[in-house]
C-alpha cells in the first residue's frame, strides 16, 4: 500500500528530473505537487500499470504539449479580445475529463463549465497576472514561447494547491525559473492552414550550472499573409521572446528574473449572418476586408505588445518552509482599428444590403416589403466578391470629394487603444507542519492603470474632422459646447494621430490575502481554503465631454469593496481504487473597473448599486482508479447572485449608441462530466469524455442604460430569465483511440458538440422594447427564444513518430482535424441588438410614437462564427 | 557565450522577422481618372436639356403620372441640392443652365458621392420620369408609382465629370444661377432650382427652433413645414425641414431675414428645402 501511494509521487519527481536532464532543483513544481499526490488519496489506489500508461512517450507528450498550447495559446485564447468569447485552460492531472479538454475539444472553442475566462486565474511564480479591469487573462500574450511556458500546476476549483485560493473555473501556476526548463537547443518548425501558416521556435537552456546559475531563452516567429490565411482578409505576423535567468545563491536563496513579450500584428476575422454565409457560399466570410487599388487591405487589425518582467526570490527557511516572493511589472500595449464612419453604414455586411431587407423572407404576417427585383438586384450585386467586402476606393473618394468643400471626413479607420502598467507584489508562504498536515498563505498587492483612449489611423484620404459627437448633431449645433468631446479643446479639428472621442484611465488597486490548511486523516483528506481582499477603484478623465462638463475630466471618487471567501473540500478513499470528493465555497468578488462605470467613455459615474458578486460553488465527484480502467464522474453545481454587466451598442428605439448596466444579475451553473480511460492493450487507450451542463439567468435583471444623445438614465428591466451562456456547447462528447508502438503514436477522436447558444440581446428583451415590438399580451411577454447554432460531429486524427538524427531526436508529428470537413458548426456569436421596427412619429401631432415593422429580421439573422472545416498541422522539432 | 550568441540572435530576429504587413496605405490614384462611383463607360449621346425633358415629358408630369424614357437622351447637369445636411433625403437635385429637376435615388451619402458643384453626365434611357405633387422628377417604379430608383441603377446611368480630366473639357462651362424665387413661376421654370427669398417672415407657432420634435409642431412624414410670408415668398410658400436635419436646432429668426433653398412644388404649394445651415444664417 505505501508504494501505491508514492508511485505517483515518484513519477512525478522522476518527470521533473527529466525535463530538466537531471539537473539539480529545489524549486520543481512537480516536486510540489508530487507532495500533493503523497496526501491525495485518489491516488492511493493508482498501481504500477496505470501509472505507466499515464507517462507518456516524448513523442507524444511533444505532440499533446505542443497541440494544446498552439489550440489554446495561439488559435483561440486572447486572440479575439473584441469578442466576448474566451476559453478556460483548465488540465488537472487527476482527472480524466479535466485533463483531457483543454486538448480534445479545441476546434469549438469550448469553455470549461460555460464559464468566462474571467472565473480562471492565472499565477506566474506565485503571482497572479489577471488583467483586474476585467479578470481575464489573455493567453495570447504568452504565445509562441511554447517551451517557456511547459512547467505550470493546473489546479480545478476543488483541488487543493500552494498558490492560491482556485477560482471557480481552476487556475494555472507557470513557473518560469530557468532551472525548470529543459536543457538544451530545439528547434521547431510547424506548417499549417489555421490562423497562421508558418512557425518557427528556437530554445536553448543551460540547465542549472555548477556554479548556480541557469539560463533560458526561446524565440520564435508565427507568419501568415493575406494568400495565405486560412480567413480571407487576415494575415498574422507575430514574434516572441522570453528569457529567464536564474542564480541559485546557497541551499537557501535563489533568485530568478524572467522577461518576455510576443509583438503581433494581426488582422481579425468578423462574424456574419447565415445569409452572408450563403450568398457568399463561405462559412469562412469575412465582412471585415476590402479592395483598395486592386490590393486586399483589412479593416480590424490587432497590435499588440505586452513586454513583462518577473522577479522571483526563493527562500527556503527550513527542510518544511519556504517562502516565494515575486515582483511582476507588465506594460501593455492593446491597439485594434476598426472602419467608422458618420455617414452610411460603409460594411459589406451592413442589413440594408441584403436581398432580405428587400423581400420578407420569413413569411410573416403584417405589412412587409415584397420587392422582389430588389432582392434579385442585391442577391446578384452579392455574387461579387468586390460588392461583399469593403470598397475602399469608394470611401476614399467620397472624402476627398468632401475634402473639396471643406468638410468633414465621413470615413476614417480608428485605432482603440487599451494599455496597462501593471504592478502585482506576491508572497507565498509554504509549510509541510507534518506528514498528515500542510499551511500556505499568501499575499497578493496589485496595482493595475487602464488607459483607454481613441486615435485616428487613417482618414482614408479625408483631411481631418471635428471631436464632435455626430448622435447629438441635430439637438445641438455641431460647434455647441453640448456636442463637444473635449470642451477643454473647443471646437477642435482632429487629424491622423489625434486622439478623439474619449481619453481615460482606469485604476485598480488590489490587496488579497489566502490561506490554505489541510489535514490527512485516515481515509479522508480534508482542506479548508480562505481569502480576505480589499479593491480601490477610480477613473480619471482626460477630455471634458460637453455633456458632462462638471463629471468628465479628472478624477472620479474612489469606490472601495471588501470581499473574500471560504472553501472546504475533502476526498474519501472508499478503498480498492473508488473514491468520492466533494468541495463546498462561497466567495464574494468585487467587480472590475470595466463593469463598474456606467459610461466610462464619457463621464465619471459609477454603476447604480454596484456590489460584491456573490459566488456558491458544489462539487461532487466519484473517481475509479483501476489497472486498466480509470473513471472520472462529477457534478457541480455553482451560483452567482449580483453580478455585474455592461454592454454597449446602438439602440434602436432611441436612435443613439447606448451604454447599459445590468446590476444583480443571477446565474447558475450545473452539470455532469465524465471521463473513462480505458487501457484496452499495451499499447492502445480508449478515452471517452462527456458532459452535459447548463449555465444560465435564473431571474429578470435589472437594467440602467444611458444614451448618448442626452446623457439620461433610463431604468428597464431586462427579460432575460433562461438566457444560456453562449459560444460554448453546453453538451458535448467525445471517443478516441490512442494506438502507442516503439516510437510511433497514432490517435483517431470523434467529437460531438451541441447545445451552442448565441449571446443573447439584451436590447430585444428589454420590457419597453418588447412592447414596442408587440410582444406584450395580457399581462405577458412573450420573450424572444435565445439564438443557436449548430452543433455536430468532428473526426479528428493525428500521427507521429520520434526519429534518431545524428543521435538526436527528431520529432515529427501531423495533426488532421475536422476530416469529415463539416463547415457547418457554429462557434458562436451573437444576436444583433437591432429591433425588427423603427420608431415613427405619427403624422400630425408628432406626440405619439408607433411602430412600423421592418421587413428585414434582426431576430432571425443572429451573427456566427463557424469552425473551420478541415485543417492541419504539421510539426517537426529537434532536439540537440 | 552561447546565452550571448542566444541574446544576439533574439535582438536580431526581432528586427528581421517583425517587419508590419499593415503598411501605409496612399490615396488610390484611379479615383481621380476613374472615380469609384457611377459608370465610368459611359459616352455621351445626344444631349437634352431638363427644359426640354420636362416639355416632352410634361403631360406626365403634370398629372403626377409617369413615364418610362425609352429614347436614347444624356443629360449633363450640376448637382445642386443632395444629402449633405440631413433635410433632404434620398434624393438630389440638378440643373442645368435652362432648369432644375429631382432625381430620386434610394442611396445614402449622396452629398459625400455627389456634392454640391459636381458634374455629372446622365444616361436617361430606360429611367422614369413624372411628376409627384405636380414636381418633375427622375427615379424608378416603387409599388406601382414613381419612387428613387436603385442605387446600383443609378450608379449604371451616371458618370461623374471630375475636374481637370479630358471628359470635363469636353462637358464646358455650365454656368447655374440661383434665382430669386418668384411665387407666379411655374414649376417648369422654378421647381428644383435653388432659389433665394429676401425681406420674408418665418413662422414660428410658438417654438424656437426650426424643425423640434418634442411634438409641440406637427409633422409631415417627419417634417416641419412652416409658413414663409413677405418679401418675395407670395402666399403658399413653406420652409420645408426634416427633424433629422442637422440644422434641425436652428434658433428662428424674430425679424424678417434672407434664406436659400431649393424650391419644389406640392400640389400648388412651394416648398423650400434648405440643403445645409448655410442656407439659413438668417442675413437680413
Amino acid at each position: 500500500m505505501k508504494i501505491k501511494h508514492l508511485l505517483p509521487s515518484l513519477i512525478s519527481v522522476r518527470a521533473c528530473l527529466h525535463s530538466a536532464k537531471r539537473k539539480t532543483s529545489l524549486f520543481c513544481p512537480r516536486l510540489i505537487a508530487a507532495s500533493l499526490y503523497l496526501v491525495a488519496p485518489l491516488s492511493y489506489a493508482q498501481t504500477i500499470e496505470t501509472a505507466v500508461v499515464d507517462t507518456l512517450s516524448s513523442v507524444e507528450e511533444e505532440m499533446l504539449s505542443d497541440d494544446s498550447n498552439f489550440t489554446f495559446t495561439e488559435s483561440q485564447l486572447g486572440e479575439n479580445d473584441d469578442i466576448t468569447s474566451d476559453v478556460i485552460h483548465i488540465n488537472s492531472t487527476t482527472n480524466v475529463y479535466a485533463s483531457q479538454i483543454s486538448w480534445a475539444w479545441t476546434g469549438i472553442w469550448f469553455k470549461y463549465r460555460a464559464l468566462d475566462n474571467a472565473y480562471n486565474d492565472v499565477y506566474m511564480n506565485g503571482v497572479q497576472v489577471n488583467n483586474p479591469e476585467n479578470g481575464r487573462f489573455t493567453y495570447s500574450t504568452i504565445g509562441g514561447m511554447n517551451d517557456a511556458v511547459r512547467n505550470k500546476d493546473d489546479v480545478g476549483p476543488f483541488d487543493p494547491n500552494n498558490f492560491s485560493f482556485s477560482a471557480i473555473g481552476g487556475s494555472s501556476n507557470y513557473n518560469l525559473r530557468a532551472s525548470q526548463m529543459a536543457a538544451d537547443h530545439k528547434v521547431t518548425l510547424s506548417g499549417t492552414n489555421r490562423n497562421y501558416t508558418l512557425r518557427g521556435m528556437y530554445s536553448f537552456g543551460t540547465g542549472l550550472s555548477n556554479d548556480g546559475w541557469a539560463f533560458f531563452g526561446t524565440v520564435g516567429y508565427r507568419w501568415s499573409n493575406m494568400q495565405t490565411a486560412n480567413v480571407k482578409g487576415t494575415f498574422y505576423n507575430s514574434f516572441s521572446y522570453f528569457m529567464s535567468v536564474q542564480k541559485v545563491i546557497n541551499e537557501k536563496h535563489s533568485l530568478n528574473l524572467a522577461t518576455w513579450g510576443s509583438p503581433t500584428e494581426r488582422a481579425t476575422a468578423g462574424a456574419s449572418t447565415d445569409e452572408a454565409y450563403w450568398l457568399a457560399n463561405d462559412y469562412q466570410y469575412n465582412p471585415y476586408w476590402g479592395y483598395q487599388g486592386g490590393k486586399k487591405r483589412a479593416s480590424r487589425i490587432v497590435t499588440t505588445f505586452e513586454p513583462s518582467v518577473l522577479a522571483t526570490w526563493d527562500f527556503k527557511i527550513n527542510e518544511d518552509m519556504k517562502l516565494t516572493t515575486s515582483a511582476f511589472l507588465k506594460i501593455a500595449k492593446y491597439r485594434s482599428t476598426k472602419l467608422n464612419y458618420s455617414g452610411t453604414n460603409p460594411h459589406p455586411d451592413y442589413w440594408k444590403r441584403f436581398p432580405s431587407y428587400n423581400y420578407d423572407v420569413w413569411g410573416r404576417e403584417g405589412d412587409y416589403n415584397y420587392d422582389a427585383d430588389a432582392f434579385w438586384t442585391s442577391h446578384e450585386n452579392w455574387q461579387d466578391e468586390h460588392y461583399r467586402q469593403i470598397n475602399f476606393d469608394e470611401l476614399y473618394f467620397a472624402n476627398t470629394q468632401l475634402n473639396k468643400i471643406g468638410a468633414d471626413a465621413i470615413y476614417w479607420i480608428e485605432a482603440r487603444h487599451n494599455n496597462h502598467l501593471m504592478s502585482n507584489l506576491s508572497s507565498t508562504y509554504d509549510w509541510n507542519i507534518n506528514k498528515d498536515m500542510k499551511f500556505s498563505a499568501g499575499i497578493q498587492l496589485l496595482s493595475n492603470r487602464g488607459s483607454h483612449y481613441r486615435t485616428i489611423d487613417d482618414l482614408l484620404g479625408g483631411e481631418f474632422f471635428h471631436n464632435t459627437n455626430t448622435y447629438l448633431v441635430g439637438d445641438y449645433q455641431q460647434t455647441s459646447t453640448e456636442a463637444m468631446y473635449d470642451v477643454n479643446h473647443g471646437y477642435q479639428k482632429i487629424i491622423e494621430g489625434d486622439r478623439y472621442g474619449y481619453d481615460y484611465d482606469l485604476w485598480n488597486q488590489d490587496i488579497k490575502l489566502w490561506t490554505n490548511f489541510s489535514l490527512q486523516r485516515k481515509i479522508t483528506h480534508n482542506y479548508i481554503t480562505a481569502k480576505l481582499g480589499g479593491r480601490r477603484m477610480w477613473r480619471e478623465g482626460f477630455m471634458r465631454n460637453g455633456l458632462f462638463q462638471d463629471n468628465s475630466y479628472g478624477k472620479s471618487g474612489k469606490a472601495h469593496f471588501l470581499d473574500g471567501g471560504v472553501k472546504l473540500g475533502s476526498v474519501i478513499n472508499l478503498g480498492k481504487g473508488h473514491g468520492v470528493n466533494v468541495g463546498l465555497a462561497y466567495e464574494q468578488k468585487a467587480p472590475g473597473a470595466s463593469v463598474a462605470f456606467m459610461c466610462p467613455e464619457m463621464n465619471n459615474d459609477y454603476v447604480l448599486a454596484l456590489k460584491n458578486e456573490k459566488v456558491f460553488s458544489s462539487e461532487l465527484g466519484y473517481a475509479y482508479f483501476g489497472r486498466w480502467f480509470r473513471l472520472n464522474l462529477t457534478g457541480y453545481y455553482y451560483r452567482v447572485n449580483d453580478a455585474n454587466e455592461w454592454q454597449q451598442f446602438y439602440n434602436d428605439d432611441s436612435n443613439s449608441f447606448s451604454y447599459n448596466s445590468l446590476t444583480g444579475v443571477k446565474r447558475e451553473y450545473y452539470g455532469v462530466e465524465l471521463g473513462v480511460k480505458i487501457k484496452l492493450t499495451s499499447s492502445l487507450t480508449l478515452t471517452a469524455l462527456g458532459t452535459y451542463s447548463e449555465a444560465k439567468y435564473v431571474d429578470d435583471t435589472k437594467v440602467n442604460w444611458m444614451s448618448s444623445t442626452t446623457g439620461v438614465i433610463n431604468q428597464e428591466i431586462c427579460h432575460n430569465k433562461g438566457m444560456r451562456q453562449s459560444g460554448t456547447p453546453l453538451a458535448a462528447a467525445s471517443i478516441g483511440l490512442n494506438y502507442r508502438i516503439k516510437r510511433w503514436y497514432l490517435g483517431l477522436t470523434g467529437n460531438y458538440y451541441d447545445r451552442i447558444y448565441l449571446s443573447y440581446s439584451p436590447n430585444m428583451r428589454y420590457e419597453k422594447n418588447l412592447q414596442n415590438s408587440g410582444r406584450y399580451h395580457a399581462g405577458e411577454y412573450d420573450v424572444p427564444s435565445q439564438a443557436k447554432g449548430n452543433g455536430g460531429f468532428m473526426l479528428d486524427a493525428s500521427i507521429g513518430r520520434q526519429f534518431i538524427v545524428f543521435r538526436n531526436p527528431l520529432s515529427v508529428n501531423l495533426q488532421l482535424c475536422n476530416l469529415t470537413n463539416r463547415r457547418n458548426i457554429s462557434t458562436g456569436g451573437y444576436e444583433q441588438s437591432r429591433s425588427n421596427y423603427s420608431i415613427t412619429e405619427t403624422e400630425g401631432s408628432g406626440t405619439e410614437v408607433t411602430t412600423k415593422p421592418r421587413t428585414y429580421n434582426f431576430e432571425k439573422n443572429p451573427k456566427k462564427f463557424y469552425a473551420q472545416g478541415f485543417n492541419f498541422m504539421l510539426n517537426l522539432n529537434y532536439r540537440f | 557565450m552561447k546565452t550571448k550568441s542566444f541574446i544576439i540572435a533574439l535582438m536580431a530576429g526581432a528586427f528581421a522577422l517583425t517587419a508590419c504587413q499593415d503598411k501605409d496605405w496612399e490615396v488610390p490614384d484611379s479615383i481621380i481618372s476613374q472615380p469609384p462611383y457611377g459608370n465610368n463607360d459611359l459616352v455621351a449621346g445626344p444631349i437634352v436639356t431638363i427644359a426640354e425633358l420636362q416639355t416632352q415629358f410634361s403631360s406626365a408630369i403634370s398629372s403626377d403620372n409617369y413615364k418610362q424614357i425609352t429614347d436614347d437622351l444624356w443629360l449633363r447637369c450640376v448637382v445642386t441640392g443632395n444629402d449633405f445636411g440631413g433635410n433632404i433625403y434620398k434624393q438630389i437635385s440638378v440643373q442645368d443652365e435652362t432648369a432644375g429637376i429631382i432625381i430620386g435615388i434610394n442611396g445614402s451619402d449622396q452629398g459625400a458621392f455627389m456634392p454640391v458643384g459636381q458634374k455629372l453626365l446622365i444616361s436617361l434611357k430606360d429611367l422614369y420620369i413624372g411628376g409627384y405633387g405636380n414636381q418633375a422628377q427622375i427615379g424608378g417604379l416603387y409599388n406601382g408609382g414613381l419612387g428613387r430608383m436603385e442605387l446600383s441603377t443609378w450608379k449604371q446611368h451616371v458618370r461623374l465629370i471630375m475636374d481637370g480630366t479630358e471628359e470635363a473639357k469636353a462637358f464646358g462651362a455650365m454656368k447655374v444661377d440661383t434665382i430669386d424665387f418668384d411665387p407666379n413661376k411655374t414649376m417648369a421654370q422654378q421647381g428644383g432650382r435653388v432659389v433665394r427669398l429676401k425681406n420674408v417672415t418665418i413662422s414660428g407657432d410658438g417654438t424656437q427652433i426650426v424643425a423640434p420634435d418634442d411634438g409641440s409642431v406637427s409633422l409631415v412624414s417627419n417634417c416641419v413645414n412652416r409658413t414663409i410670408s413677405g418679401g418675395n415668398a407670395g402666399s403658399k410658400c413653406v420652409l420645408r425641414t426634416s427633424t433629422y436635419a442637422d440644422f434641425k436646432g436652428v434658433a428662428l429668426p424674430k425679424q424678417p431675414v434672407e434664406l436659400y433653398g431649393i424650391a419644389t412644388i406640392y400640389r400648388g404649394t412651394w416648398q423650400i428645402l434648405a440643403r445645409t445651415q448655410t442656407d439659413l444664417t438668417w442675413t437680413k
